[in-house]
């Protein structure tokens, strides 16, 4: 599957500064195109010859990502409720034919920003109901935190698995681990708007809550792909992992 | 060397060359090769109002220049192109037309010209107006300077609100806006979509706007309700003004995913306008 990589596929080029082409000289026709984007026809077979030559070029075009994110409104909205349900392990065969990346990088931004703009609040309503009559205060630095969290669990430890399971023979796909690992942050987005709740006990509840639930549909999911025994640590780690990530996100951000 | 037949700065350029020649056509013999040597000085009275001919001291030098002859007779018909700038805006706006008159405007003319641009562009794509509907239209004369300082406003406002961190603040709102830009772009980019890029790029800059007016609204005014009422409603411009553009970029079935992104920055922004204290 990884092939796909290195070559370019059908590159409908898209819309790139649109340079002075050799074909299209009269400034109308530019001009026109400016607002339609930038149909050029004859593109795809200079890429089609050099693909074999210059492989690595595709990791700086485009065009060798859209498929990556060949998905519709519908099959995301899909995949997310999907991911809500912890007991199904069927990801796996609903993203096989075209595993996304779209998920990963906006419900992960999302829950960058929720955690926050929500975090501060949460401290704020905490603060209030404790008696501590604090004014608000907003802190930058949550931003910062949240983002090098986030970013960097939802990049580095599918990274970490593919690399595990190569070494160990079985067979891993990259980008549908990044895919699944994407929308399994989706549980954290909801459950962080019902943190905001001032009520010590009834937090560590829902963030407990919703750390299984994510866990679990990880490590289950996880353990239907591969199919062999003898890596049931890794997804007894999986497991672990992701409720560390909910058990941070409570201790840093609701504290 | 011939001297009639101006050397146009980009030969490769056919419509160049074509302005080029009716304006010498027009005006004779106001484009003058583009001879680096201080002999243009002569023209400098031409594209401007100012009537004091030489603001530069070097009249005396060029004559021992070997290529006086050709410079003496074009000042003669120098009043012509004053008219240039403003009757050729497409000329002077791609920096392509005759060089002697945009390298030797005054300042004035230049800034001028940029910033009608922006208040053009701005009323084209923030104001209701016939053509927003078509992208290909409303942000045809692109350009970067407007984003520029709306985001660099904006950055500076919520600096200037905030009482602690005030550089970390500035960071995080340039870092978010620009970035945020970019990857924008390229989300609708990898969807499939048909956008020029730098286009894009200054269409969301030009979409702060509102956000940068709700954010100086609430720097000098620091009532929560005022702030959210405010906040809210330019949050909900922004996005209006953002969204014909977006929206027709894209597949309609992908429609939701191209514009959530712009909706999901929008609302950080806004979020981090009223909770800056």
């Amino acid at each position: 599957m990884d092939d796909s990589y290195t070559g370019l596929p059908t590159s409908h080029l898209l819309g790139s500064v649109p340079a002075a082409t050799n074909d299209a000289n009269n400034t109308a026709k530019q001009e026109g195109d400016r607002g339609r984007g930038y149909h050029t026809l004859d593109n795809p077979p200079e890429t089609f010859e050099e693909q074999p030559a210059n492989n690595w070029r595709g990791v700086f075009s485009i065009s060798s990502y859209t498929q990556y994110f060949n998905v519709d409104t519908d099959v995301v909205i899909f995949r997310l409720i999907s991911s809500f349900n912890p007991y199904g392990g069927d990801f796996f065969s609903k993203i096989d034919a075209n595993p996304d990346l779209y998920g990963l990088i906006w419900i992960s931004t999302t829950l960058v920003f929720v955690l926050a703009a929500l975090g501060n609040l949460a401290t704020y309503l905490m603060q209030k109901h404790t008696g501590t009559s604090t004014s608000w205060s907003f802190d930058v630095g949550y931003m910062n935190v949240a983002a090098c969290a986030v970013y960097g669990y939802a990049i580095v430890v599918p990274l970490a698995y593919y690399f595990f399971l190569q070494y160990m023979g079985s067979n891993a796909s990259l980008i549908r681990f990044w895919c699944m690992w994407g929308y399994s942050l989706s549980i954290f987005i909801i459950s962080s708007f019902l943190l905001l709740i001032p009520v010590e006990a009834l937090r560590w509840l829902i963030i407990i809550l919703a750390g299984v639930a994510s866990a679990s549909f990880v490590a289950l999911n996880l353990k239907s792909y591969i199919e062999g025994n003898e890596l049931s640590v890794a997804i007894v780690a999986a497991f672990l992992l992701q409720i560390a990530l909910a058990v941070f996100i409570k201790v840093w951000f609701f504290a | 060397m011939s001297h009639s037949d101006t050397i146009p700065l980009h030969p490769s350029s056919q419509s160049d060359i074509d302005e080029i020649e009716n304006l010498i056509n027009a005006s004779p013999a106001t484009v003058l090769p583009a001879r680096p040597p201080s002999p243009p000085r002569a023209q400098i009275p031409v594209s401007s109002s100012l009537p004091p001919p030489p603001p530069k001291p070097a009249p005396p030098k060029p004559q021992p220049h070997s290529f006086p002859p050709p410079l003496p007779p074009p000042s003669s018909s120098v009043p012509a192109p004053p008219p240039l700038p403003s009757s050729r805006p497409e000329i002077a706006a791609s920096g392509f037309g005759p060089a002697p008159n945009t390298l030797t405007e005054p300042v004035w003319d230049t800034v001028k010209r940029d910033l009608s641009r922006i208040v053009s562009n701005l009323k084209l794509v923030v104001f209701p107006n016939p053509y927003r509907e078509d992208p290909g239209k409303a942000l045809r004369d692109w350009d970067l300077w407007g984003p520029f300082f709306f985001i660099v406003f904006l950055g500076l406002t919520l600096s200037w609100s905030a009482s602690v961190k005030k550089s970390e603040v500035f960071a995080v709102a340039f870092g978010l806006l620009a970035a945020g830009a970019v990857i924008l772009t390229l989300n609708v980019l990898l969807l499939g979509g048909h956008i020029i890029f730098f286009q894009s790029l200054s269409l969301l800059g030009y979409c702060l706007f509102p956000l940068d007016v709700g954010a100086l609204i609430c720097m000098l005014k620091d009532n929560v309700i005022l702030k959210v009422v405010v906040v809210c409603v330019t949050l909900a411009w922004s996005s209006w003004a953002a969204y014909p553009f977006m929206s027709s970029a894209v597949n309609p079935r992908r429609k939701a995913l191209a514009l959530y992104p712009v909706f999901l920055m929008y609302v950080s922004v806004g979020f981090l306008i009223i909770a800056i204290d």
